[in-house]
């Protein structure tokens, strides 16, 4: 029966020609959609690694105070910051803080493992600004203040990366320019841009001065984290910001929250993503119409072949059955076509996208466009279904 | 002869509704959908206030260093390097040198508003055109004596003083430094953002230094040529000025890349971040043309399907018309104009829901200030992209048709 049927469409390939076209579009439209959302949605749905409620983000400007008072002037802040009432934690960082479209990254070295990562320069108590959980060793602290090698913090993944399933706390990694001490390890990875960023290694620094003393040219805005009380208004905010310009003599300060950045980033990650969902559903749309039209033409087209096939005994059932399974292996044909070019995705790997995620989304691509042209298919062989042999054949 | 066409075609799209239906779906939809991508590049590129004059306007707004072992600095440029080496140029008839945006904090009560505080010089208001709803803006004199005045958008005004009329004269303090509103403009797109801002004022009152050393900080400069015509001579006069200019550490670095140029292809630099001799243009809208095409090929072969189907329906009129003497250069001439009177047909409700469609756009402030509306420009493409959408549906079914045996159409009834 099956191959009966491939055989008839197999004859009247060049009549089939447009719709097998139009089906392998949209599968590759389908499908390319649908690896970006499954790849979005995993990443969307793992840990982000810190919380960012109740937590601001102050940017400071010096506004042309020499380069040598900044460093003093930034410690005598803190301190006086970490008094004030409402205020829960401070802590300095640098300009890639959560959300931000800033990021820094370096190159890690270990006993022939080498990694590209993200890095961030943070204080002490940055830990309890940003709610970071450890599963292994410590963070640092002001004991490592005389350290010879620096103390860093890494996530899971550099782990992972970098020694596999061996201890990572008390070995050394190098970069190109200092050697770097891991004095503990997070519980989740870190994921600093957000929700859609990928998960990669990271590690995090001890905040060294905003003047590197090797470094004469290059310095860094200051910026801060603060843990505010959970019951904190605007008034906090301008009390913070006429503090930060008392004690520094004119440093001016933007504030804002990390659920604002956060709602930046993420308008910036939907924005694209809904209106490709609102394109190909209209795409699809669009083709599920298409096909439904022609189907029924083409059924009103061979009533004489219903006609004569009822008559000579098959039933309503067997012609509806005919008639959705020749729009099957129609499908069947643009799918194997559309699979053949969606296989080449992850072998040249065109989107940077994990092969497990193109496999779903293959999958579903799959079963979408079948569902699709079954439920296109359904009311016209149905229709086909009713027909009557003796009107059909009187027709003719 | 046209009129007829038309009058069978009318009587065509009449007779199977829901194949009318189906067509002019697909065909507005996708029309639709390009037009709002239109809308946005014309919201971005096109003449719109404050940059009317856009097809006279120049920016430079990137700066690279590069060195001789390789790598690169780039950013933008500094308030000293646009006022040494941007001002004396000869050829554009304006020059106007500004800060970009940055945001300062104003309060209203415990309310905290944000503002954008872009700082100006006085050029910047004769080489852009604001819609002013009050007063005036700040002179050339005015920035010289550092006077702390300044012009605020619609929404800070309405925010601020809980007004729009009325408030030049009043004072407005921002990062605690106040300033006395001299006029009110209306609201600039953030798409914008070489002129967008909520509050504009004189250069002279912040920390620009026409001393600095730096060749990077946070300025841009727009440049105003006499005429059209004369903007390739403004930017071979930039460009020989640059080709002139000293790096900084002649021991490690190469040298200084800077373009002035017009809208487009600044802002492809921008994105890119690419100050190199070539603007990028081409590539980005070979590749915009490119995926345009595509995203129809898909509504075409769909119409090109149904309009297959209807073709084989009207065989024997076809057949008809053949037995009469009709050449196939007739059938197929009338089966295009039709098609392309459906396009059209769909063209116009594709306007109307992209019309839609902005509207919704711009209540949903998705974009801070943006002011997306059909115009004549997006109109005009609207027709073309219905034109080429209709010959490129059509001419498959028409060849179809032509080849359709006279005898076997008629014979077949």
């Amino acid at each position: 029966m099956i191959r009966h049927l491939f055989t008839l469409i197999w004859n009247r390939k060049r009549a089939n020609f447009l719709l097998i076209a139009e089906i392998f579009f949209a599968f590759v439209v389908l499908f390319v959609l649908g690896s970006l959302l499954v790849d979005n949605y995993r990443k969307y749905t793992a840990p982000l690694g810190f919380t960012y409620d109740h937590v601001w983000m102050v940017d400071l400007d010096p506004n042309g105070q020499p380069v040598g008072k900044q460093d003093a002037n930034f410690t005598r802040l803190i301190q006086h910051l970490r008094a004030m009432p409402g205020v829960r934690n401070v802590e300095r960082t640098r300009s890639n803080t959560p959300f931000s479209f800033s990021d820094s990254q370096t190159e890690l070295e270990v006993g022939g493992k080498a990694t590209s990562t993200d890095i961030y320069y943070v204080g002490d108590d940055m830990h309890n600004v940003l709610g970071l959980q450890l599963a292994e060793g410590r963070w640092f602290d002001r004991r490592d203040e005389a350290a010879t090698r620096q103390p860093v913090v890494i996530t899971p993944e550099t782990r992972r990366v970098l020694f596999a399933n061996g201890p990572a706390v008390g070995k050394v990694l190098h970069t190109s320019d200092e050697e770097l001490l891991v004095v503990g390890v997070l519980a989740t990875p870190f994921r600093g841009r957000g929700e859609f960023q990928e998960i990669a290694p990271a590690i995090f620094h001890r905040s060294i001065a905003l003047v590197s003393p090797t470094d004469s040219v290059n310095f860094d805005r200051p910026k801060l984290l603060i843990r505010v009380q959970p019951t904190a208004t605007a008034e906090l905010e301008q009390r913070l910001n006429k503090e930060i310009t008392a004690v520094t003599g004119g440093w001016k300060s933007t504030v804002a929250t990390l659920d604002e950045e956060r709602t930046v980033r993420m308008k910036f990650a939907l924005t694209p993503m809904v209106g490709m969902m609102l394109v190909c559903g209209f795409l699809i749309v669009n083709v599920a119409l298409g096909l439904f039209g022609v189907l029924w033409y083409n059924i009103n087209q061979r009533r004489a072949e219903i006609g004569l096939r009822r008559a000579i005994g098959a039933t309503g059932s067997a012609i509806s059955g005919q008639f959705l399974g020749e729009v099957m292996v129609v499908t069947t044909f643009g799918l194997v076509l559309g699979l053949a070019v969606a296989a080449q995705f992850p072998l040249l790997g065109v989107m940077s996208i994990r092969p497990p995620v193109y496999l779903v989304a293959m999958l579903l691509a799959t079963v979408l466009i079948y569902v699709l042209t079954a439920l296109c298919a359904l009311y016209p062989s149905r229709l086909a279904a009713g027909i009557l042999p003796a009107v059909a054949l009187r027709e003719e | 002869m046209l009129l007829s066409y038309l009058k069978i075609a009318w009587k065509v799209l009449l007779r199977r509704r829901f194949f009318t239906f189906i067509s002019l779906f697909g065909i507005s939809f996708t029309l639709m959908i390009l037009l709002v991508v239109y809308a946005f590049y014309d919201h971005t590129v096109g003449p719109h206030a404050p940059e009317k004059k856009i097809d006279r306007l120049l920016f430079i707004n990137r700066m690279q260093v590069t060195y001789k072992e390789g790598g690169q600095n780039n950013g933008t440029a500094s308030y000293s390097f646009l006022e040494r080496y941007v001002r004396p140029l000869r050829t554009p008839q304006l020059i106007s040198i500004s800060t970009y945006f940055g945001s300062t904090a104003a309060y209203v009560g415990n309310q905290k508003l944000d503002v954008d505080l872009k700082y100006t010089d006085g050029q910047f208001w004769q080489v852009l055109d604001f819609d002013f709803l009050e007063g005036r803006p700040y002179t050339i004199r005015e920035v010289k004596e550092a006077a702390h005045v300044a012009v605020i958008n619609e929404r800070t005004s309405r925010e601020y003083f809980g007004a729009v009329r009325g408030v030049v004269g009043r004072t407005l303090e921002t990062d605690r430094v106040r300033y006395r509103i001299i006029g009110v403009v209306k609201d600039v797109p953030g798409m914008r953002f070489n002129s967008y801002a909520d509050m504009w004022v004189p250069i002279s009152t912040g920390s620009s230094d026409a001393k600095d050393p730096s060749y990077f900080g946070n300025c841009l400069a727009i440049l105003l040529a006499r005429m059209p015509a004369e903007v390739p001579q403004v930017e071979a006069e930039f460009q020989r000025v640059m080709a002139h200019v000293p790096v900084p550490d002649p021991k490690e670095q190469e040298r200084v890349n800077a373009h002035a140029s017009p809208i487009l292809p600044s802002l492809v630099r921008w994105f890119n971040n690419n100050s190199g001799p070539d603007d990028g243009v081409g590539a980005l809208l070979s590749k915009v043309l490119a995926l345009t095409l595509l995203f129809m090929l898909l509504p075409a072969l769909n119409l090109v399907n149904v309009n297959v189907s209807r073709i084989l329906e009207r065989s024997s009129e076809i057949g008809v018309r053949k037995a009469f003497g009709a050449t196939t250069g007739t059938l197929v001439r009338q089966f295009l104009v039709e098609n392309v009177f459906l396009t059209m047909l769909g063209g116009l409700l594709g306007l109307a829901l992209a019309g839609l469609i902005l509207q919704l756009i711009d209540s949903s402030g998705l974009i801070p200030y943006s002011t997306l509306t059909l115009n004549w420009r997006i109109f005009a493409g609207g027709l073309l992209l219905s034109l080429v959408f209709g010959v490129l549906s059509g001419v498959y079914p028409a060849y179809k048709m032509s080849k359709l045996n006279a005898v076997q159409a008629l014979k077949a009834r």
